[in-house]
């Protein structure tokens, strides 16, 4: 990552990361602020249902008071009939009708139902909650859930006993909470539904709003209330009230505090509960308004922060840079590049050290080749003095033998003579070896580049030493583990001369027999060819100067061969290397660049131009 | 059935004491407003009708059948003047009366060959000369005069443009099928012109709410329910009852013989004997028919047959309970879903009373309100188990009555076959046991036919089983 990247970076996390606690304390705030107002909202809701439910208590004991002191209802509680009263079967429903009640049964002393409005089949069926447990006969409106033929369903009622002749006659009448619930006017955001809780049969929400309840998600808040030992006080929340943030789902809410109160009936048991939904939309949509501005800050922030600092470090950087590529033009060799120092400071500073650091450099480049140079010279030379003195020292012995010859013992000259003369042609034609050989290294011809096999290479070169590998006096042993590998572009014949070399020097390092091993695959854009040798190994530095013309390890080489070996490979815009462990031999690594499309359009070109 | 006769007797007298005002002298003149709760589609006797009875009453003002059942349960000649019988009681021939449809032609025996042939193409018949018929039956038919007195076999001329003409004392003039039919009185009418000019009747009136707006003035006479009775009671109106003679009663729909094309469920017979045993009879013909009505263990009434009461099905609400728990193998022995009349509230009620009854015996009965539940075709595309059906008594007699029910309630034909050949009470008992014994028709309750009559309404017969006798009918006030 470059010094900019970083410092672009850190600018923008460090003004993204103001930003978002900023905007987590703005949200913190809000929340607060709206349960404050939920748990306000919520309370003035219940206190608007306790009252409509009093008063709704009050209006339905006020019809049952008419009803039970209407003329038709105390001629029938002071009728003598045998306690037949069938003729009065429809009576409630008329009476129902008449006072607007949802509910209404006439009890007769028995608990037998005389008329039932809501459920006009239940006549004679006795009910008795009322008559066996005075202590529950309710005195008050109270909740219950009446039977009717299409289920249970929740109720407000009032019980009212009609005196008859020594025995009570019972009106037992009432709505459902429909009235109660209607006359509520909650504030946008907030609901009210009651769970009704029957004894036989299905829970189910009553009231308008009961759209998107889902029940099973309510469970658990209900049960809270509706368990005895859980309705004791828990933390903040008051007896048989608790309370729970629910989400709906995908809808119109997707999330709601519901409070939950437990509507008391006339017995301990809870047969209802009120539910006040108090939508989170609002507090929601503040908050991914918040969201959404501290992002488009963060985000506007982030931008200039970049910008800004990006000028900033952009100045810094450039001069950095420019150290940075002229370091790596000589690094690639090119020894004039320069920084200009631009300015005073430490990057300044810094420029003229890389600069004189620069001329030192090539100060001291010029001067080891330099050396080097000279150093090449005199190996040269000494080369050439060993090469050449050691014919000449058989040369002036012969000419001294032939002078002493005719002095000493002039019949035996013309014997001398000869001899002497097939020794000097001999010696002058090593001469002639020698400064060939020279010569060739001197003369190395330009390769001429064709696709080449170099597999097929490989085995041609070793059918052809096979016989000098088999014939020596120890054996060698040949091992391939041959590509299948791409063409590579080169001069078959310079690449067979190097691989014969490299094979010849192998052999050689080999003297008490051993292994070659011939290896070639292809390395993504070239191909490698090495040759391993068991033989006893190269030290570090005998490998470091393997290549150095007329350097050689061997007692008779001309220190040429791999030499030669290094200026074909180099030619061919390959390169060579040898790696080697002492007393496990050593391996030589020629790569050599893919013969590709262009080589073949150029190839074509420059067989047409021939 | 000698005793039962005599029982009709007293009866009809009773009737006729309370309905007829024979105190002043008829008048010709008025029409006739009759209201009828229920709608009706068309007059033709063999047309599958939702409420056959109400169309039966409209049919017997334009179409007579060849004999008749009076009050007090004789037979009398109608179009046939005389009739005899073979000694096996399987060919029949009767003597036609000379008369004349309504467009002025003579029935003859070929049309009445040809309208009985479409009532029952089972029999064989012969027009042995213009005035002569011949009908053969498969099986020997001791009554067979009094079954030709059911309004199904009464003498319609069906023409080709769909009229149909017949011979009563009133001719259909005008026709709004659900809604209103005018009756004029036929110039012609063999047994003399009736008194009324017409008769009209007002289908799928809501009786109740006009009786307590007292909106009854112009009209004549109106159907009851026990409801509107109870009303009018109260109001001191004038108020009619037959005997309790319509039956109430619960018909599975599954028959008891499985067959390839059943669709729906069949009902453990343990089952419905324990609903059978469930139903608080006494309480439904008390409370809901307001003791206008009698509770049913048979499905002819005690006071027509005098054996009902042998056929006693108790109130056992402990066994009901155990044979539904035998039915359900312990586990829940399912839901009886009950479809009734929607267009009768009486219905309703007894379809709830039912079902609250069934709940204290631990039966679950669905009660589903139907448009279309007497229909026979109606019925087979019903999604309910079993109807609660409201049937009239068709004959006061007996056998036939029994056979008519047996047909209305699609019994098979062995009950139909043994109450026209029961020579004796006993044999007739027999045969409603044998269509009682599978439990697939529980009898509830027989009801009353209530009627209101106008003060100015006279001489309104209201036969025992609830048919009318118009014959005598006349408004006073009317010019």
């Amino acid at each position: 990552m470059s010094l900019k990247t970083k410092l672009l970076l850190l600018v923008a996390l460090s003004i993204a990361g103001s930003v978002g606690a900023v905007a987590w304390l703005i949200e913190e705030r809000a929340h607060d602020s709206f349960r404050e107002i939920e748990k306000e909202r919520t309370a003035a809701l219940v206190n608007q249902f306790r009252r409509e439910f009093d008063h709704e208590g009050e209006e339905i004991a006020r019809r049952i008071e008419t009803i039970a002191n209407s003329e038709a209802m105390l001629r029938l509680v002071m009728e003598d009939n045998g306690g037949d009263f069938s003729s009065h079967m429809s009576d409630a429903a008329g009476y129902a009708s008449s006072q607007g009640l949802g509910f209404l049964e006439m009890i007769a002393p028995d608990g037998a139902t005389i008329s039932s409005a809501h459920w006009p089949a239940r006549f004679g069926y006795k009910q008795r909650w009322f008559l066996d447990s005075p202590a529950l006969r309710p005195q008050q409106p109270f909740l219950k859930h009446m039977e009717t033929p299409q289920g249970s369903k929740l109720a407000l009622l009032c019980l009212r006993p009609v005196h008859g002749h020594g025995a009570d006659f019972y009106l037992i009448g009432g709505r459902t909470l429909d009235a109660v619930l209607d006359s509520l006017s909650p504030p946008e955001g907030l609901r009210v539904t009651i769970y009704s809780s029957p004894e036989q049969g299905e829970p189910e929400i009553l009231g308008q709003l009961k759209d998107g309840v889902d029940l099973a998600k309510l469970t658990p808040l209900i049960q809270q209330v509706l368990t005895p030992q859980s309705s004791a006080t828990q933390g903040n929340e008051k007896r048989g009230e608790a309370w729970r943030i629910i989400d709906w789902g995908p809808g119109a809410v997707e999330e709601e505090i519901v409070h939950a109160i437990a509507l008391p009936g006339y017995s301990d048991r809870v047969p209802a509960v009120l539910l006040v939904g108090n939508s989170l939309e609002r507090e929601t949509a503040l908050e991914t308004r918040i969201r959404n501005i501290s992002l488009t800050i963060a985000g506007v922030g982030v931008a200039l922060g970049v910008i800004v600092s990006g000028i900033i470090t952009a100045r810094l950087s450039r001069p950095i840079k420019r150290l940075a590529s002229a370091a790596a033009a000589i690094g690639h060799g090119d020894w004039d590049v320069r920084v200009e120092p631009g300015s005073r400071d430490e990057i300044g500073k810094l420029a003229a050290a890389f600069n004189l650091m620069t001329q030192e450099l090539i100060s001291q480049r010029e001067r080891l080749v330099q050396s080097e140079r000279v150093a090449a010279w005199r190996e040269l030379a000494r080369r050439l003095a060993h090469e050449l003195k050691n014919p000449l020292f058989p040369l002036q012995i012969t000419v001294e033998n032939l002078l002493r010859a005719r002095e000493t013992t002039p019949e035996q000259f013309e014997e001398v003579f000869r001899e002497s003369t097939a020794t000097l042609l001999e010696e002058i034609n090593n001469l002639k070896t020698i400064i060939g050989r020279f010569s060739d290294f001197s003369k190395m011809p330009a390769p001429r580049l064709e696709a080449v096999d170099l597999d097929e290479l490989v085995r041609g070169v070793i059918q052809l030493v096979q016989g000098q590998l088999a014939r020596g006096p120890a054996r060698v042993e040949t091992e391939l583990e041959l590509g299948p590998v791409p063409a590579v572009r080169g001069d078959p014949v310079l690449l067979r001369r190097a691989i014969e070399n490299l094979v010849l020097n192998a052999i050689d390092a080999m003297p008490r027999g051993g292994k070659l091993t011939f290896r070639t695959r292809q390395n993504h854009r070239s191909v490698v060819f090495e040759l391993a040798d068991s033989g006893e190994g190269l030290t570090t530095e005998e490998c470091a100067r393997l290549f150095t013309p007329y350097y050689t390890t061997k007692e008779h080489g001309t220190g040429l061969g791999l030499a030669i070996v290094q200026s074909v490979v180099s030619d061919h815009g390959g390169q060579i290397s040898v790696s080697s462990t002492k007393d496990c031999g050593t391996t030589f690594h020629m790569e050599l660049p893919l013969w590709d499309s262009r080589d073949e359009s150029h190839h074509r070109e420059r067989g047409a131009t021939a | 059935m000698k005793r039962s006769r005599s029982q009709l007797r007293v009866i009809s007298l009773l009737l006729l004491a309370a309905v007829g005002h024979a105190s002043s002298r008829p008048r010709y003149g008025g029409t006739a407003r009759i209201l009828l709760p229920y709608r009706v589609n068309s007059i033709d006797p063999l047309a599958d009708e939702d409420h056959p009875a109400t169309r039966d009453r409209m049919a017997r003002l334009a179409f007579e059948t060849l004999t008749e059942v009076d009050a007090r349960g004789h037979l009398r000649p109608r179009l046939a003047k005389n009739w005899q019988s073979d000694a096996s009681k399987r060919i029949w021939q009767l003597r036609l009366r000379l008369v004349s449809f309504h467009d002025g032609t003579v029935v003859t025996a070929t049309d009445v060959v040809a309208s009985l042939r479409t009532a029952e193409p089972a029999w064989r018949y012969t027009a042995n000369d213009p005035q002569t018929i011949t009908i053969e039956t498969p099986s020997p038919i001791l009554h067979l005069p009094e079954m030709l007195a059911l309004e199904r076999f009464a003498i319609v001329k069906r023409q080709a443009d769909g009229l149909l003409l017949g011979t009563g004392p009133y001719r259909l003039t005008q026709w709004q099928p659900g809604e209103r039919a005018l009756f004029a009185a036929s110039e012609n009418y063999w047994g003399g012109r009736s008194y009324p000019d017409a008769i009209e009747l007002q289908m799928g009136t809501n009786l109740r709410e006009q009786l307590l707006q007292r909106q009854l003035g112009p009209y004549a006479a109106a159907e009851l329910s026990p409801d509107g009775v109870h009303a009018l009671d109260q109001s001191g109106q004038e108020v009619v009852l037959s005997r309790p003679a319509d039956l109430l009663a619960i018909l599975f729909l599954q028959p008891d013989r499985p067959s390839a094309s059943a669709r729906k469920k069949r009902i453990d017979p343990r089952l419905r004997q324990a609903l059978a045993l469930a139903i608080d009879r006494a309480a439904i013909s008390n409370a809901i028919l307001q003791k206008k009505g009698a509770p049913a263990s048979g499905l002819l009434p005690q006071w027509l047959t005098g054996y009902e009461v042998l056929l006693d099905v108790p109130f056992d609400r402990a066994r009901a309970r155990k044979l539904a728990a035998d039915a359900g193998l312990g586990a829940s022995p399912g839901s009886i879903a009950l479809g009734y009349d929607s267009a009768d509230p009486v219905s309703k009620l007894v379809a709830e009373r039912i079902a609250f009854d069934a709940s204290q015996a631990g039966i679950t009965v669905r009660p589903y309100a139907e448009s279309h539940i007497n229909s026979k075709s109606a019925q087979s595309l019903l999604s309910v188990d079993a109807v609660l059906l409201r049937l009239p008594l068709e004959s006061l007699e007996p056998s036939v009555a029994l056979a008519a029910l047996a047909g209305d309630l699609g019994l098979d034909g062995e009950t139909g076959s043994l109450a026209l050949s029961a020579a004796r009470p006993e044999d007739l008992l027999q045969a409603e046991r044998k269509a009682l014994e599978s439990f697939r028709v529980v009898p509830v309750a027989h009801a009353d036919q209530a009627l209101w009559l106008n003060s100015s309404t006279h001489n309104w017969q209201l036969l025992p089983n609830g048919s009318w006798d118009l014959e005598q009918l006349w408004m006073e006030g009317v010019r």
